[in-house]
């Protein structure tokens, strides 16, 4: 019976909902956002905050979740894209949304760009224009169980660590019988992510032209950052993630099957909401070579032909302003003063998240260079997939995704 | 409507109407399907013909690209042809497997007395689960660690390989997983053998023709239509699986189960590469029409229709 009100309850929002969308007043702006729960739940409240501010306006928020692009590029194809929507993939749609550059010089004392981390800006602009503003961003770090570090009596990661030193804490861990390792390898990242470990052992996905990937997706250095994660598998230092498993590292993590975890802060809540004691680490360094984190940022951008675009600049302002971004506590500050004023820069858990983000602005991602990349992402995935199988071989599996990618890069 | 006739012969009129309004009714029951077909069916087949001559992004200018989207797929990407290869694999195994299983079930549920019914419904049940639900099921199934297939397997001590994670197994994992939703076949056939008359083999029997012969000669050939209806939708289903290796392999590992409809799924909703999946789709169609057309032909050597004479029936020649 419950059940039978809670459907009745859930269609007649969709019909309400749909009301909405079809008595669209003067004054209704469009946000399509991909979060769900949480951080969802932070953005409408910083919708609320914008309509408190600016009486007769209403936010619809819409969250596309799963699928995001195919909803997101279905609207845009359709001809009715929403005003204001969360960007990451500015190649492919840049054509259509609005440059903000002109608009954020003329609000520069309001917008304060200079606030924003240079590495940041970098992930919103195309041919040199400025397409999105930055709203949250993360970067990328290793998490430790502290409780199974001390049972073991291994010492905590510090500053500065090497792979070599997280391979020989993460062998004190290996426990078979109990599968408990000291580490997670992921068959399938993210190659987003991935390029990170590649930046820092020296080399790159593809040449800064964007016309080159034979030579670096391939180099030697590529193929050692792959090898040693399959060595790492094969010496069971590390137990590997979505090989025909879809249990996640994080639920390793905080069930205390692992004692080190890379992630980022989309991480973080479940590991604060599972209880158990964590510190976090930089991520290692190839030997003595710099350590660079992928960018993980949410940016906002508006749709050129966006029926209120003086609104949708105000709401994106807004977005970007210190109070929004204090309010977003899923994802971190992208303004410098606001991860200041939190003392989140000096905090033990956070000081890892921003002291990467300084070396984080001499990279550009591979999407951002080439606009056949999600194509060649995928042959590099499946090479990286074959490495992990192997345990090994990656200059082989790495020449094949080469190879198969020739004519996607002309 | 003419003046005169609408003064002077009324009753004419009305009865001229009435008659097209009875030749209408039957146009007006089916309408439904037709505007149907002519918008969802035939309209898209239509316009996805045409954006295959494209180079179709979603977003941004489209440019008239004539026969470069076949061209390119078929002599510069490795993938359309690897994905085509699995395809045809999965087909090869699947169709047979599905047909004779099928036809073994409804053999064993035309013949058992004793709750024929639950049986009956418990076979079909998996069909009418959707596919979601269905994979949700199988990946418990299959998960290494803690499957069940794999626990059953350590009962009698063997140890379970990793079925989702290894290559060469991703492709059976997922053919077994298919052959499960054999019901509707199933049913098919039952409903076949069910209209086999028993006069028919009970005049076999009183002339001593044993049980294979009757199989073979009686069973068989009624069930002809039946089982060249199986073969031809095997066939298609076959060959538009996707559903399961999407949710269950995510076409992986190392793309071994890749099917072509996922790379047609994958060129459209992941690359946003419109005139490109359009062209796959089309490429599809002619290879599946090919085949239907080809099992038509062939099932003409051993497709009996009851009623029908053949030709060089009893001319003695032969």
């Amino acid at each position: 019976m419950q059940n039978k009100t809670k459907s009745l309850i859930g269609s007649l929002m969709v019909l309400a909902m749909a009301g909405v969308a079809t008595a669209r007043a003067e004054e209704t702006l469009r946000f399509a956002t991909w979060d769900t729960d949480e951080s969802l739940a932070i953005q409408q409240a910083i919708a609320k905050k914008f309509e408190e501010k600016h009486p007769g306006v209403k936010v619809q928020v819409e969250p596309y979740a799963d699928g995001y692009d195919q909803k997101l590029i279905a609207a845009f194809g359709a001809g009715s894209p929403p005003d204001v929507m969360y960007m990451w993939n500015f190649p492919q749609y840049y054509t259509s949304l609005m440059p903000l550059d002109d608009l954020i010089a003329r609000d520069a004392a309001d917008v304060k760009p200079d606030d924003f981390p240079k590495g940041l800006m970098n992930t919103t602009r195309v041919d040199g224009k400025t397409y999105g503003m930055p709203s949250g961003f993360t970067t990328q770090v290793v998490f430790y169980n502290k409780d199974m570090f001390a049972k073991a009596g291994v010492e905590e990661p510090k500053d500065g660590w090497t792979w070599d030193d997280l391979r020989a804490k993460a062998a004190k861990f290996r426990d078979e019988p109990n599968k408990v390792y000291g580490f997670a390898v992921d068959a399938k990242p993210d190659p987003y992510d991935f390029e990170q470990f590649l930046w820092s052992n020296g080399t790159k996905y593809i040449s800064d032209d964007g016309k080159q990937i034979d030579g670096y997706m391939n180099s030697d250095a590529a193929a050692q950052v792959l090898d040693m994660f399959g060595d790492m598998a094969k010496k069971q230092e590390a137990i590997t993630l979505n090989l025909g498993d879809d249990t996640s590292g994080s639920t390793l993590f905080k069930g205390g099957k692992i004692a080190m975890f890379q992630s980022a802060m989309w991480s973080k809540s479940g590991i604060d909401s599972s209880g158990i004691k964590y510190g976090v680490a930089p991520l290692p360094k190839f030997g003595d070579k710099t350590a660079h984190s992928a960018l993980g940022v949410s940016a906002i951008s508006i749709a050129k032909d966006a029926a209120h675009a003086d609104l949708a600049w105000e709401f994106v302002k807004f977005f970007s302003s210190p109070e929004a971004v204090a309010m977003r506590v899923n994802d971190l500050p992208v303004r410098t003063s606001v991860a200041e004023e939190k003392g989140m820069t000096t905090d033990p858990i956070y000081k890892p998240f921003f002291d990467i983000l300084g070396t984080s602005n001499t990279e550009t991602h591979a999407f951002l260079k080439n606009v056949n990349w999600g194509k060649v992402q995928d042959n590099l995935a499946r090479a990286i997939e074959a490495t992990m199988i192997d345990q090994g071989n990656a200059k082989q599996h790495l020449d094949d995704a080469v190879s198969r990618s020739k004519r996607l890069i002309k | 409507m003419d003046m005169t006739y609408a003064g002077a012969e009324p009753k004419m009129a009305r009865r001229k109407r009435s008659a097209i309004a009875r030749h209408a009714a039957p146009y007006l029951f089916i309408s439904p399907w037709i505007l149907g077909f002519l918008f969802f069916t035939l309209g898209p087949l239509v316009f996805s013909l045409t954006m295959s001559f494209y180079d179709w992004p979603v977003v941004g200018e489209r440019t008239f690209v004539g026969l470069d989207n076949y061209r390119t797929m078929i002599s510069d990407d490795p993938q359309f042809w690897e994905s085509l290869w699995i395809t045809v694999k999965f087909a090869a195994i699947y169709v047979p497997f599905n047909i004779v299983m099928s036809f073994l079930l409804a053999m064993m549920l035309h013949n058992i007395t004793f709750a024929s019914g639950f049986f009956r419904t418990a076979f079909y049940l998996p069909s009418v689960i959707s596919g979601v639900a269905l994979v949700t099921i199988w990946s418990w199934i299959y998960s290494k660690e803690y499957g069940l297939l794999n626990f059953m397997l350590s009962l009698v001590g063997i140890d379970g390989p990793n079925w989702l994670g290894d290559p060469n197994l991703a492709i059976v994992a997922i053919i077994i997983a298919s052959l499960w939703g054999l019901g509707g076949t199933m049913l098919i056939l039952l409903t076949g053998l069910k209209a086999i008359p028993k006069e028919l083999y009970e005049a076999a029997t009183v002339s001593g023709v044993p049980g294979w012969a009757q199989m073979l000669f009686i069973t068989l050939p009624m069930l002809g239509p039946m089982l060249l209806f199986t073969f031809i939708t095997s066939i298609i289903s076959a060959f538009q699986q996707l559903t399961i290796a999407l949710l269950l392999t995510k076409g992986g590992p190392l793309g071994s189960t890749y099917f072509f409809a996922m790379y047609i799924y994958d060129n459209a909703f992941k690359y946003f590469d419109m005139g490109y999946a359009a062209a796959g789709s089309w490429v599809m169609f002619i290879i599946v029409l090919a085949l239907s057309l080809g099992v038509m032909r062939w099932s003409a050597a051993w497709v009996y229709y009851e009623g029908e004479v053949r030709q060089n029936d009893g001319d003695g020649h032969a």
